[in-house]
Parts: structure tokens; C-alpha cells; sequence
């Protein structure tokens, strides 16, 4: 009689392997120890970053802005300006082009100026109306920092016009020099029988530039770019209906050369006949608060999985390093010839514990630092209420199962190429934490590309929203992160079937 | 020979026979060395103070850096100068040829230090040298604020002597930890965190007040305050002071780790 295994070789042999894996991890008793230093560590330090950040973002208040480059000549009386405005660049879809009427402007001294990031907002008392093509929300008419309105969707190429009657100003667009539309029109009493008048070009920062001046420190300025734009057919009617012929003056916000610390962006004009080409940045109108607050608080609440992770790769190291220690391997791979499957089976079970306690960590940290961080100014309009269902935090606190899953693979994988837990342990926590600890000696740049390309890339996904020193998008950072655990898996795989146990 | 000696050439023994031990402290050498000089190759004093401005960076620290890696041997080696002993049961073997338990910890106390100092000595004189002789072609000349690095400098030469002894008591710890948990993937989890943990929780608190007591009292910060040779009234804690903080550490840990090994059965 022959012996026949009653045991399936296929097919059933995997649920049984998930069963006796299971059982080995279950059973050790650091398991538990770990999956609970985990979820442990990482509340804890979301307290700690929900008591221990704090903002000011909520008390900042509307700022004004007159920092453009006009180019301009005095107009007594009524009058009007038109210009086709043929050419803007679009440096952003708030930069402004268009025509002006203002009051004489102050050159701005010590007590009147504001230096916003290097760029001097100017505050004139005098009183202004404008018309303006915008790259992102068409036509636009603005005056005092107060009125707006809104023309045509369409940018450039746009004629404008701007007339005075008497006090009252009104700006008109055209597609065509011919058919004129009003877009806004108000009634500016204090503005000087001679006003200036003219075209002007401003475009407001798109981003921040940072400089590194120490480990320590960085420096933030609003990044300005010098927008261009192109007036052609420009012509100026004075009260008698004639052209008014003669100099344009160039100013740069007050006519006095700006100088600015950190990025020289003075504008600039030519003229050619009655075309002119005018570069210019800052902004014009009323900037409110609601966009200072760039922290990314969500993120930083759930950031302490990073060090719950320390405490889980010792289980996941040891997971595959005990069984080489004590041999028990030999019975693992004598019951289980194939050892791939062992591997996966362990892969399963370990992915699906770390899942379970990354989410288990994750979502406590995130309720219990929430109503910390609003206590302390993280509070709308600058950061608007979030929870667990919006999908940016959704993302975040899945996601936080997710990177601890695929870091507990790369501590088991690493382990069973490497085959000592020490050696393991020691090269994945040096892989996770160095590159933030030695981040900030590099340039910005290189510290960029650090976090790009270490398996810590994958703490991208706790992003929730985008801030200047993003190193990678929170997908491309789970597949860096993913890429890592797929050639540590292959690795191992290839060293258990080669090697004697 | 006398019982301690004996004790101690046991130890040694040990140590030198390893085959862990040479790797490990190769690698205080080498990986200081050579992320020393990857960040001291990588820094550029015009990217540092683009069209003037101040540039604060501290030349002898980034000389150093490199021990930011080469600690992580340091703290290995000290941990398995204990720990492999538990993992194997030659503890046992240890403890009954010299019953005096606190012999063996003194006796391992200095075959931990020896070797120790002498890799980190390697590692600090060579990354200085590196950095002396690429950071000037970085920008940072004597005509902007950066003379060239010399031991004949009393900050740099506090600052190399300092990190020398910082890299022998992360050593320490890591032996002292190792008595305490006995378990040498716990041990080296443990003790990395100790070290890597507080400066990553101050990157995500922004209160000042916070990140100032974070960096006092953490023994990586605190330790490495030593290096500092600019901006030292705006540091928290004061160079040998901060040494100080992380002696404490470690003699916290080695005595803990000591008592336990006397009061336990192995």
C-alpha cells in the first residue's frame, strides 16, 4: 500500500500556509508588543504636533496691493484712452494687463510703504479705476481697491477703453476696436482735474522661492516672474475730441527706482510709434487671507507613523530572522518545498497586520489632533475643517496603512535576504529616517531628490495639500516606495530558493 | 594575570574575533568619511546667499556631518558587544568565568572604547581633511566669512575632539540599551530611535518654544551641539554642556544596564 499525502499539494496548500504563518506571528510574543508601540508612538506624536504647532494665518488681514508698472501721460479734463491689447504673456492667471486713471502717486516713504516679501506695495491714497485683460478670468474692472466687476471670459488679444467724464469713469472692452461693451463704471469725486493716465502690466507671485541659509533656516520670498505685454494702436483723446500727443512717462509703481532684496523684477516699457511693450510685476487690488495658510496639518499629525514604523520593522524583520535563528525554517520549507510560496504567504499576512494597524493608528491620531490644531489658529478660511470623508485625508489615512504595509514588507524582505535581524532592522530604519535627518545639510535640491528616491518617498501620500516643498506627488511616492519593496521581494526570493536554509 | 585583566582580554577577544566588529567599525570610518564628503562636495556658498544676504551656514559642522550615518555603526557595534552574547547563550559562559558581573560590564565598557576612538579619531581627522580642501572651491574663502578649517582653531578643534567622544558615547548607549532588553533588534530599534525620533518630531511641532526643549534635551542635538563654531549665543544648549546632556544618556543607560545585569538571572 502506498502512502498519499492526505494534504492538497495545490490550491487548499495556500489557505494552510496563511494558517500556520498566522499562527507563528501571532504567537511570538513581540507581536503584540510592537503592533502596540506602534499605534501607540504614532498617537502620541500626533498629540505632540496637534499641541506644539501653531499659526497666525487666520490673523493676518486683506492686504493692498499697487505695485505696478504704468506707463502714463497727464490728462486734463475729460478724456479716454483705447489700446489693443494684442499680446499678454501668461505668467499666471491673475496677471494684469490693461489702462489706468489715477491721481498723482506718492512716492511712497518709510511710513507709507509696505515691503510685502521684497516687493513694495505702495499704499496711494489717490484714487485709481482700471480696466484690464487677466490670462485667467478674462476682463476685468477694478477701482480704490473696492469696486470690481467682471467683462468677457476672453484674454488677449482685447481692445480696451477708459473714459472720463466729469468724475465719472467707465471702462469698456471690444473685440474689435469698433463694437464697445461697459464693463464697470464708477464716480471717483477726489480725482484731480489732471490726472495720470496710461496702460500698465503687474503679475502677481505664482509660487515662493526658498533659499537654504543654514540646516537650520530657510528663507521664503513670494516669487515674482515679469509678465509682458504688447498695446498696440494706442491713443489718447483730451476733452476736445482731438489726440493728445506727447511724452510717456515710465513709472515703476511711484517713478522711483525699486529696489528689492532678494530679485530684482523692475519693469520696463518700449515704445514704437503707438505700440507699446510693457513688462511689469506685482499686483493691483486687494489680496484677502484664506491662501496664507500652506502647513500641511493633516500631514503633519500623521507623520508619526514614521517612528510607529521603527517599532513594527522589528517585527517584521523578526518575522523571517527567528525562523533562520532557530532553524525552525528547516520544518517551514521541509512541510512547504516551495519556498516562493512561503514568502508570499508570509508577504500576505504581515501586509494585511501592518494594514490593519497602520489604519488603526492613523485614524485616532488624526480625530484626536484635530480639535488640538484648531485650538491653536489652524481654523477656517485659512484651513478649512476637514474630515476623515474628504478625499485628500481619506487618501492620507489609508494611506498611512498602505506605506506601513509595504515598509513592513521591505524589514521581511531585507530580512530574508540578509538573513540577521540586526543587519535588517539597522538598514531599513537607516534607509526610512536618515534621509530627514541629513535632508537639511544638502541643498534644497538634493534634499528634493532624497526624498524622491528613498523608500521614505512613500510618506508623500499623507499629503493633503500642495506646499513648496513637496519632493514628490503622493501616488509617484507610494510607487517609489512600492518599487523598493518589488526589487528587496525579488531579491529575497531568488536568495531563499538559491541558498541552503 | 590579575582577574580584571583577564576579564578584559576575554572581552577583547570576543570583540576581535567577531566578524561583525571589523565591518562595523570600518563603517564609523567610512560612512562618515563619506557622507562628510558628499555634503561637503553638495553645498555651494552662492546657493547658500544668492546676490549677497547672510549665509549661515557652519563650516565645521557640514565638515562633520558625516556622523549623522556613521553613528548608526557606532551605536550597532555597542549594542552587539552585548546583545549577541543573549542571542547565542555565551553569556552564560561569560558570567561563570568571571562571576563578578561588574568586571564583565567594565571589561566590555572598554572594549567597546578602544576601538571605538580609533575609528572615529580615523573618521573625524579624514573628514576634516576632506572639507578643507573642497569647501573653499565652494565658495566658502576666507573673503566670505570662511577661513580654512584647522585643528589649530580652538572652535574646530573642540568641535573634532567633541565629535570624537560624541561617536564613543553612542557607542555606549547602544551597549548600555542592549543590557536592558537583551534582544539585539530591540536594542538597535531602541536606541536609533533615542537618537533620530527627537529631531524628526521637532521638524513637525512649528512652536519655537517646543523645538528649542526638543533640541536641549535630545541626545543626537544635544550631543552634536559640540560641533557648532558660529551662532553659538543663539543655541539652546551651550557645546560641552550639550556633551554633558548626552554623557548623562549614556551613563543612564550603561548604569541601568549595569544594575539589571547584576540583579537578573542571564
Amino acid at each position: 500500500m502506498t502512502y498519499a499525502s492526505t494534504v492538497s499539494s495545490h490550491g487548499a496548500g495556500f489557505a494552510h500556509l496563511l494558517r500556520a504563518e498566522w499562527t507563528k506571528l501571532r504567537s511570538l510574543r513581540s507581536t503584540w508588543v510592537c503592533v502596540g508601540l506602534t499605534i501607540g508612538l504614532t498617537i502620541l506624536l500626533a498629540y505632540l504636533a496637534g499641541k506644539g504647532n501653531t499659526t497666525d494665518a487666520n490673523e493676518v488681514g486683506p492686504q493692498r496691493f499697487f505695485a505696478v508698472q504704468l506707463v502714463h501721460r497727464p490728462l486734463t479734463g475729460d478724456g479716454s484712452i483705447i489700446a489693443d491689447v494684442t499680446n499678454q504673456e501668461d505668467t499666471g492667471p491673475d496677471a494684469k494687463s490693461g489702462l489706468m486713471i489715477t491721481g498723482p502717486i506718492t512716492a511712497p516713504t518709510d511710513s507709507t510703504q509696505k515691503s510685502v516679501g521684497g516687493k513694495t506695495a505702495a499704499s496711494t491714497s489717490a484714487a485709481y479705476a482700471a480696466i484690464m485683460v487677466t490670462p485667467g478670468h478674462g476682463v476685468q474692472w477694478q477701482s480704490d481697491f473696492t469696486e470690481e466687476a467682471s467683462g468677457s471670459k476672453g484674454s488677449s488679444p482685447r481692445w480696451l477703453k477708459l473714459t472720463r467724464e466729469g468724475s465719472r469713469i467707465t471702462g469698456y472692452e471690444s473685440a474689435d476696436g469698433v463694437t464697445w461693451t461697459q464693463v464697470g463704471t464708477i464716480d471717483l469725486a477726489h480725482l484731480p482735474e489732471t490726472a495720470e493716465i496710461g496702460m500698465f502690466v503687474t503679475s502677481p507671485p505664482t509660487g515662493v522661492k526658498t533659499v537654504r541659509r543654514s540646516p537650520t533656516s530657510t528663507d521664503s520670498s513670494p516669487d515674482y516672474t515679469l509678465s509682458t505685454a504688447v498695446f498696440d494702436s494706442v491713443h489718447v483723446t483730451g476733452s476736445d475730441g482731438e489726440p493728445l500727443t506727447g511724452t510717456w512717462k515710465h513709472l515703476d509703481t511711484d517713478g522711483a527706482p525699486r529696489e528689492l532684496p532678494h530679485d530684482s523684477v523692475a519693469g520696463s516699457f518700449t515704445q514704437d510709434g503707438d505700440r507699446f511693450t510693457v513688462s511689469g510685476a506685482g499686483d493691483l487690488g486687494v489680496q484677502q487671507p484664506g491662501t496664507g495658510g500652506d502647513n500641511d496639518a493633516v500631514r503633519d499629525s500623521l507623520s508619526g507613523i514614521l517612528i510607529g514604523f521603527v517599532a513594527f520593522s522589528v517585527i517584521a524583520a523578526l518575522f523571517i530572522t527567528t525562523e533562520f535563528r532557530r532553524s525552525i525554517i528547516r520544518t517551514t520549507f521541509t512541510a512547504t518545498p516551495r519556498r516562493g510560496r512561503v514568502l508570499a504567504a508570509k508577504v500576505v499576512v504581515l501586509t494585511a497586520l501592518a494594514f490593519v494597524t497602520g489604519i488603526a493608528a492613523a485614524v485616532p491620531a488624526f480625530l484626536i489632533s484635530q480639535p488640538l490644531l484648531r485650538a491653536n489658529g489652524f481654523a477656517p478660511p485659512a484651513y478649512p475643517t476637514v474630515s476623515l470623508t474628504d478625499g485628500p485625508v481619506a487618501r492620507a489615512v489609508l494611506g498611512t496603512g498602505l506605506v506601513l504595509a509595504l515598509l513592513a514588507i521591505l524589514s521581511l524582505a531585507l530580512g530574508a535576504l540578509l538573513r540577521s535581524s540586526a543587519a535588517a532592522i539597522t538598514l531599513v530604519i537607516a534607509l526610512v529616517l536618515t534621509p530627514l535627518i541629513i535632508g537639511p545639510f544638502l541643498t534644497l535640491g538634493g534634499e528634493a531628490w532624497l526624498k524622491r528616491v528613498t523608500p521614505g518617498a512613500g510618506m508623500a501620500i499623507q499629503q493633503t495639500r500642495e506646499r513648496w516643498d513637496d519632493a514628490i506627488g503622493p501616488w509617484a511616492g507610494t510607487a517609489v516606495l512600492a518599487g523598493w519593496v518589488a526589487v528587496a521581494l525579488v531579491a529575497a526570493f531568488l536568495q531563499l530558493r538559491r541558498r541552503d536554509a | 594575570m590579575s582577574p580584571a585583566g583577564r576579564a578584559l582580554h576575554a572581552e577583547w577577544t570576543k570583540t576581535r574575533t567577531v566578524r561583525s566588529s571589523g565591518w562595523l567599525l570600518a563603517g564609523i570610518t567610512i560612512l562618515t568619511l563619506g557622507l562628510g564628503a558628499v555634503i561637503a562636495a553638495s553645498v555651494r556658498f552662492d546657493g547658500c546667499a544668492p546676490q549677497g544676504g547672510q549665509c549661515d551656514i557652519d563650516a565645521t559642522r557640514i565638515a562633520l556631518s558625516g556622523v549623522y550615518v556613521g553613528q548608526i555603526a557606532a551605536v550597532v557595534f555597542g549594542v552587539l558587544v552585548a546583545s549577541s552574547e543573549y542571542a547565542t547563550g555565551t553569556i552564560r559562559t561569560t558570567l561563570a568565568a568571571v562571576p563578578r558581573r561588574w568586571l564583565t560590564l567594565v571589561a566590555k565598557t572598554i572594549a567597546v572604547t578602544g576601538p571605538v576612538l580609533v575609528a572615529s579619531l580615523l573618521a573625524v581627522t579624514g573628514s576634516l581633511l576632506v572639507a578643507r580642501t573642497v569647501l573653499p572651491s565652494n565658495g566658502f574663502t576666507p573673503a566670505h566669512g570662511y577661513p580654512a578649517l584647522s585643528l589649530g582653531d580652538t572652535t574646530t578643534l573642540r568641535a573634532c575632539a567633541g565629535t570624537v567622544l560624541y561617536l564613543f558615547l553612542i557607542a555606549l548607549i547602544g551597549l548600555g540599551v542592549a543590557l536592558i532588553v537583551r534582544n539585539t533588534g530591540a536594542a538597535i530599534a531602541i536606541s536609533l530611535s533615542l537618537l533620530f525620533v527627537f529631531p524628526i518630531v521637532a521638524t513637525l511641532v512649528s512652536e519655537p518654544r517646543w523645538r528649542e526643549w526638543l533640541t536641549e534635551w535630545a541626545p543626537m542635538t544635544a550631543g552634536l551641539a559640540v560641533q557648532t563654531s558660529r551662532g553659538l549665543e543663539t543655541m539652546p544648549v551651550g557645546p560641552w554642556q550639550g556633551l554633558a546632556i548626552l554623557a548623562a544618556y549614556a551613563g543612564a543607560a550603561l548604569a541601568m544596564g549595569g544594575i539589571l545585569l547584576e540583579v537578573r538571572d542571564a
